[in-house]
């Protein structure tokens, strides 16, 4: 049971890892821009959903507005921030975009305090279901059933929906979708606005794991979620999904050889180094959106 | 284009600024105009630690007000220099010398974390300043030197307290032990671990996270294969909260201990039901019958809009004890305060009395232990056998 446990928890924290990363993919494979202020969305997500949640006492309109109000604010970022930057080498929209990071995190604690903010009702994250002796929380579930849907979601979206095509092509071939009447632009906002939306998703979603949210809850993915993309083969929505379920399972079945002296963290960053060496070009080479 | 990004940066430029002028702003207002006495105070105001750091600045800001209300010292206001250092070791170095150079101030009190305390403390020894550390528990701090000393118990004493607690006073004899990895984090198991055979205490496996993790799926599920009878988890309030409530949640009913840091009011509201029956060594007593321990309570929660946690309480009486040594040499020259600090004894601290310091200016009083029960922190015994946890000496 105790290996079916680990498997479950390396899931479910895969599962949350493709959903904060996935949004940093899609950015970096439209713009080729590091887009370090993706943990700041994060955390945005996570504010909303707690806030709305106890001001209304429903965590569904929470989440209702969290994925309202981040891909606004994730199209805000491109064209206030990315936009006016594009010109320059692409470390210049990263630099920017590590001072938006910063600027946010302390943005947070002045307006909702070091302390953080818990739910005052969160049932969801006290209800655990037993199977033959194996836990699964409810957050646990909704983890993985998210990401299910959204990643299916997202590859019917972009092989079915003719939307979809056309962001795909402008993510391959810019000037020959553009050719083709697709506007690069508004597959911009549209990327920015999706990736956003599904970061503020896991943000809500680990909220409610931790029943926490603090100013540092985007700490995790402005370090952890760079990692992933750069071992999913920057740029690649299918190998981000892959590395952060490798990744995902890693830390869970690390926790047994060496827990004792490394952090789920180390071990993370452990397997990275390893992988990296073996596979330079991440685990898939081809790029798709 | 251009002219719209210059705007930007400009905007940006100027937010900046108006922010460290509110900061600036708010040092000074936060002390007197005229005031003789300087007392340096470092926290970290900004970045993770700011939790604590923020709690540290406002009990040091009431324990002035209170010191300058009762007649200041030696017929002098006693004025709090304050600098953030962000709970990093640069950073503490960088305003340690500010406060030594631009301030001239001899006398400190450092109501932040290890890291800093640590950096900060031989730049300060070496400057003949005085300090206090409120709450700063790496050993190498009161090892800089005779102008340094600590309020708090040092994490390997804490560790042997809770072994005695665990294996005596609980009766449990198999545990997991769950480790924080950072300096506090480790010294207190590392004393737990040494002392736990002494009590018949036997630790089944040992595992460890990082400061900013707030998951541990991977953690639970190896602790609920382990079977314990108990859980010994050193850490803060904020993984301490999220690591109760996932343990519970998985189903592991045994008594969970958790480590002085796990102190705070928020730690109930972050594990909600989950935090019935944890035990906290080292925690502080709430619902002792002191008049000073009462007032600070209701001006706190006033203040600050939540309640002191034991870091609030011991800066504050950091504070006061600064003030009390001044006071017992009958001056504000370092050396005097120095050995009059060195002399204090039953010291009432909001904690409860302290007996002294040791010959490394190390703190000795009993550990005081509370349980988690109807949502509130209720006293569970007090670990009185002071030879069981003796702080090294010189």
């Amino acid at each position: 049971m105790y290996y079916i446990d680990l498997a479950v928890t390396g899931v479910s924290f895969g599962c949350m890892y493709a959903m904060m990363s996935v949004g940093l993919t899609l950015v970096y494979g439209l713009l080729r821009i590091l887009h370090v202020a993706h943990a700041a969305v994060f955390a945005l997500g996570a504010y909303v959903v707690v806030l709305v949640a106890n001001a209304t006492g429903s965590i569904a309109l929470g989440f209702l507005a969290a994925v309202i109000v981040t891909p606004l604010f994730g199209i805000a970022i491109y064209r206030l921030l990315y936009e006016p930057l594009l010109r320059y080498r692409p470390d210049v929209p990263m630099i920017a975009s590590v001072g938006l990071l910063v600027l946010m995190q302390d943005a947070f604690r002045i307006m909702f305090g070091e302390q953080g903010v818990t739910f005052r009702q969160n049932a969801l994250s006290f209800t655990t279901f037993d199977f033959h002796g194996v836990t699964i929380s409810a957050v646990q579930i909704a983890l993985i059933v998210t990401a299910a849907v959204v990643f299916a979601g997202l590859h019917l979206f972009t092989t079915r929906t003719r939307t979809g095509l056309g962001w795909r092509a402008t993510v391959s071939r810019p000037k020959i979708a553009a050719s083709f009447g697709v506007d690069p632009v508004k597959v911009r906002y549209l990327n920015f606005a999706i990736g956003s939306a599904l970061a503020a998703v896991a943000g809500g979603l680990v909220a409610l794991l931790n029943n926490l949210v603090d100013p540092s809850i985007g700490f995790v993915v402005s370090y952890k979620a760079l990692a992933i993309i750069v071992l999913g083969g920057l740029g690649s929505v299918r190998g981000t999904l892959v590395a952060s379920l490798v990744l995902g399972l890693v830390e869970a079945y690390g926790t047994i050889f060496i827990g004792a002296w490394l952090d789920r963290d180390a071990i993370a960053f452990l397997a990275l180094i390893v992988l990296l060496m073996i596979r330079p070009q991440g685990f898939t080479g081809a790029r798709t959106a | 284009m251009l002219i719209r990004n210059r705007r930007l940066s400009a905007l940006a430029a100027g937010s900046l600024s108006s922010l460290a002028g509110l900061v600036v702003l708010a040092t000074f207002a936060a002390s007197p105009a005229r005031a003789d006495v300087k007392i340096g105070f470092q926290a970290p105001l900004t970045g993770p630690a700011a939790t604590d750091g923020k709690s540290a600045q406002i009990a040091a800001g009431m324990a002035v007000e209170d010191i300058n209300a009762a007649g200041g010292v030696l017929g002098q206001k006693v004025q709090l220099v304050t600098y953030d250092d962000q709970a990093k070791s640069d950073q503490a170095i960088f305003t340690a010398n500010k406060l030594i150079g631009e301030d001239g101030v001899k006398l400190v009190v450092n109501g932040s974390y290890s890291a800093s305390g640590r950096a900060a403390a031989p730049v300060f020894q070496k400057a003949g300043v005085v300090m206090i550390a409120a709450y700063g528990v790496h050993p190498d701090i009161t090892r800089a030197g005779d102008y340094m000393f600590r309020l708090v118990h040092l994490g390997p004493p804490q560790g042997a307290a809770t072994a005695l607690y665990i294996g005596k006073t609980l009766g449990l004899k198999k545990i997991s032990t769950i480790t924080m990895d950072n300096d506090y984090g480790q010294a207190t198991m590392d004393g737990f671990i040494e002392a736990a055979p002494k009590y018949g205490v036997e630790v089944v496996n040992k595992y460890s996270y990082s400061l900013k993790d707030r998951q541990f799926g991977s953690i639970v599920a190896s602790v609920k294969r382990d079977n314990p009878d108990g859980v010994y988890a050193t850490g803060y309030f904020f993984t301490g909260g999220p690591l109760v409530a996932q343990l519970r949640a998985a189903g592991i009913t045994v008594p969970i201990i958790g480590s002085q840091a796990f102190d705070s009011e928020k730690f109930i509201e972050i594990a909600g039901p989950a935090a019935e029956g944890t035990y906290i060594i080292d925690s502080f007593d709430r619902d002792r019958k002191d008049e000073a321990l009462q007032k600070f309570f209701t001006e706190f929660k006033q203040r600050a809009g939540y309640a002191p946690e034991g870091v609030a309480a011991i800066t504050y009486s950091a504070v006061r004890l600064m003030a009390d040594g001044i006071k017992r040499a009958n001056s504000a020259e370092p050396d005097k305060v120095r050995d009059a600090l060195a002399a204090t004894k039953d010291f009432p601290l909001l904690e409860g009395n302290m007996n002294g310091f040791n010959s490394l200016h190390e703190m000795i009083m009993p550990i005081q232990v509370n349980e988690i029960k109807g949502g509130k922190f209720t006293p569970a015994g007090s670990i009185t056998d002071l030879n069981a946890f003796a702080p090294p000496e010189k």
